[in-house]
């Protein structure tokens, strides 16, 4: 059973990625251990090493600028993931590749493929106020985290805090989950001083392929006010067909957008 | 008037002192004068050199830009700004300009650069930038048959790069939206020198720097040039009073090169030490010969007391006389002066080893023509002297006419 979850992926393939936290959950919380596990078993035997493919729509809104990017992602598993701009056209084929926890940026004006640099993780992606650590973290979670599980009313409230002599960039993250059908609705990041920095929140759940998941994902930077960024499914598919390992190499990162 | 022609009397009486006196009142005055005039002169070159080469004599920003550049704060172009350029008189030229910083690659090495975007023509009518130009031409094709622009590069970049003219080069940097600015250009020219400011400045024409940067119809900057850098306050004053916007930023070079003029107005206060040793010396002097001149009349001036004269008026004698004498020695110290000024202003000296100011080549020390130079030091030097003489003629009131005549 996998036992990482990356933030990345809960951005780009939330379904999955979702229910391997939940997943996580299970095994470093006695509380409700043998039903979440259950539970777990079910949706991880749905989700598990699902290839995504999606079509999906940036909105970033900042004092002083507003655009929105259109742009697919294919996802095998959480370490690989691909994602090309489709518009707008001065943007069209700038791809992101994301192996493990390497990432390279591709811009087809000038031909250069160019690897992110882990001094830039912090740093924004595509102007937006997702971070580049954002979409490659390939942190185990349960690894550097502790787990631990409440409810509140239709709600799990699952709080992870790193363990001892672990780095990490954040340090507490609160997710919230809708207890009936497993969606997320929150995460909430933590500084070291305890300070709410950044929320993220799942919205508009909308029907994918059989599956209902929040269709919109925002993201508000506490710290920098009018900051936003939305993301807005409009496709999902899961155990998409055609999409391959061979998709995620550099050779493809490569390939020019017609 | 019965005391002028008695101080100009007086000066004649004892010639050979009197001369030497003038001598050294004169030399001193053509000693002052050359050295303002040249003081001013380099200087004022040297500020011609830095307002032309790219300051200009006003720049315009949004806000606080100055101090702190930020890509937003920009100001839109076609905007009353620019007909305000066209309608005030005092304005001979201008040129709006976009900054911005980010990553050059070359063929295999890539370096952090500053982007200067700048309106070819306008910047040409503006600044010396198409002076600068070493190798290749100045924004000659505008888009080449690949569709890249035309830009230039600083030495440094062209160094660090491997580039050459014809080569390419990739920029990339983020945009005002956001989107991450790439493309290529190709390098047109080679600017400047391998120690000018721009040495790791790439040069676009402003039409690419927007485009690249994503801020159409946007700048950071207008560089505005009028007569002459001293008019700068003046324009500075004009062009706030009728732009009154408080998020417009007008500000004249000696604000925008605030270090470079702090330190010039240092330097020109060394000066003024140098100057003030000549004087002192020249007040030495002169005091010797006033004392002089006041002991040898003691007798005389006794005479003059016992018969009445009022003691201020020996007084204002002895000052007039010396006031009289320096005014000579300054006229003909004028006529010395003027022709070495002249030539200083028109010729100049050539130096040996020519000062590299940026890309500008700044060989030559000139001096500058102008009433002020002549004026000055003649009030320093008669008023010094006056000044210096007040001491002996008040000696030579006090005198008790009986001691003086008694030749105690």
């Amino acid at each position: 059973m996998t036992k990482y979850i990356t933030l990345g992926l809960l951005l780009f393939s939330l379904p999955m990625s979702w229910f391997l936290t939940a997943e996580n959950l299970v095994t470093d919380t006695s509380a409700n251990e043998e039903k979440a596990k259950k539970l777990i078993q079910q949706v991880d035997d749905m989700y598990r090493s699902t290839a995504s493919r999606a079509t999906m729509t940036m909105r970033v809104q900042t004092p002083n600028y507003e655009r929105s990017m259109t742009m697919e992602s294919y996802t095998i598993g959480e370490e690989k993931m691909l994602i090309r701009i489709l518009a707008p056209k001065k943007e069209r084929g700038i791809s992101t590749l994301k192996l493990d926890d390497e990432m390279w940026n591709f811009f087809p004006k000038i031909n250069k493929t160019i690897k992110v640099p882990p001094s830039m993780m912090m740093g924004s992606w595509m102007g937006s106020d997702f971070t580049n650590d954002d979409l490659v973290k390939e942190t185990s979670l349960t690894d550097d985290y502790a787990l631990s599980l409440d409810e509140s009313g239709e709600i799990y409230v699952i709080t992870l805090i790193p363990r001892a002599q672990t780095v990490t960039v954040w340090d507490k993250i609160i997710i919230k989950v809708n207890k009936e059908n497993y969606t997320p609705i929150e995460q909430a990041f933590y500084d070291e001083k305890n300070r709410k920095v950044r929320v993220m929140s799942y919205r508009e759940p909308k029907q994918f392929g059989g599956v209902i998941l929040p269709s919109v994902l925002e993201m508000v930077p506490l710290n920098k006010t009018g900051h936003k960024t939305l993301v807005l499914y409009d496709k999902l598919e899961l155990n998409a067909e055609g999409v391959e390992e061979d998709l995620f190499t550099l050779r493809s990162l490569k390939r020019r957008l017609r | 008037m019965l005391v002028a022609k008695l101080a100009f009397r007086n000066i004649f009486r004892q010639r050979r002192r009197s001369l030497l006196t003038g001598l050294s009142m004169g030399g001193g005055y053509i000693l002052l004068a050359l050295t303002i005039s040249l003081v001013e002169g380099s200087y004022n070159n040297i500020i011609n050199i830095v307002t032309t080469d790219h300051t200009g004599h006003v720049q315009i920003h949004k806000e606080n830009y100055l101090e702190r550049p930020g890509i937003f704060k920009t100001l839109s172009r076609g905007s009353g700004i620019e007909n305000l350029f066209a309608n005030e008189p005092s304005v001979r030229s201008w040129a709006p300009r976009i900054y911005g910083v980010g990553l050059g690659y070359g063929d295999e090495k890539s370096a952090p650069l500053s982007i200067v975007g700048i309106d070819p023509v306008m910047e040409r009518n503006t600044t010396s930038i198409f002076g600068k130009v070493r190798k290749g031409n100045y924004f000659s094709d505008p888009v080449n048959s690949d569709g890249y622009y035309s830009v230039m590069i600083g030495y440094g970049v062209a160094d660090m790069l491997k580039l050459s003219i014809g080569d390419e080069i990739v920029l990339i940097s983020s945009g005002a939206d956001g989107s991450i600015a790439n493309d290529i250009y190709r390098v047109g020219a080679l600017i400047g020198s391998r120690d000018s400011y721009e040495k790791m400045t790439v040069y676009l024409p402003l039409e690419a720097a927007q485009d690249f940067f994503s801020m159409k119809g946007k700048v950071h900057e207008y560089a505005v040039m009028t007569s002459h850098p001293s008019e700068a306050w003046k324009l500075t004053a004009v062009l706030s009073a009728i732009i009154d916007d408080p998020l417009v930023t007008v500000s004249p070079w000696q604000v925008v090169e605030a270090t470079f003029y702090k330190s010039m107005e240092a330097d020109k206060q060394g000066n003024k030490v140098t100057m003030g040793i000549v004087v002192f010396l020249i007040c030495i002097g002169v005091l010797n010969t006033v004392l002089m001149s006041v002991l040898e009349r003691t007798k005389e001036f006794g005479v003059m007391l016992a018969v009445g004269t009022n003691r201020l008026m020996v007084m204002a004698m002895i000052i007039l006389e010396i006031v009289t004498l320096g005014l000579l020695s300054c006229a003909i110290g004028f006529l010395l002066s003027l022709p070495l000024v002249y030539w200083f202003t028109h010729v100049g000296i050539t130096m040996p080893q020519p000062i590299d100011m940026g890309g500008v080549i700044y060989d030559t020390m000139v001096g500058e023509m102008g009433a002020a130079i002549f004026i000055i030091p003649v009030v320093i030097i008669v008023g010094s002297a006056a000044a210096v003489s007040f001491i002996p003629a008040i000696r030579a009131a006090l005198i008790t006419p009986l001691d003086a005549l008694s030749d105690r």
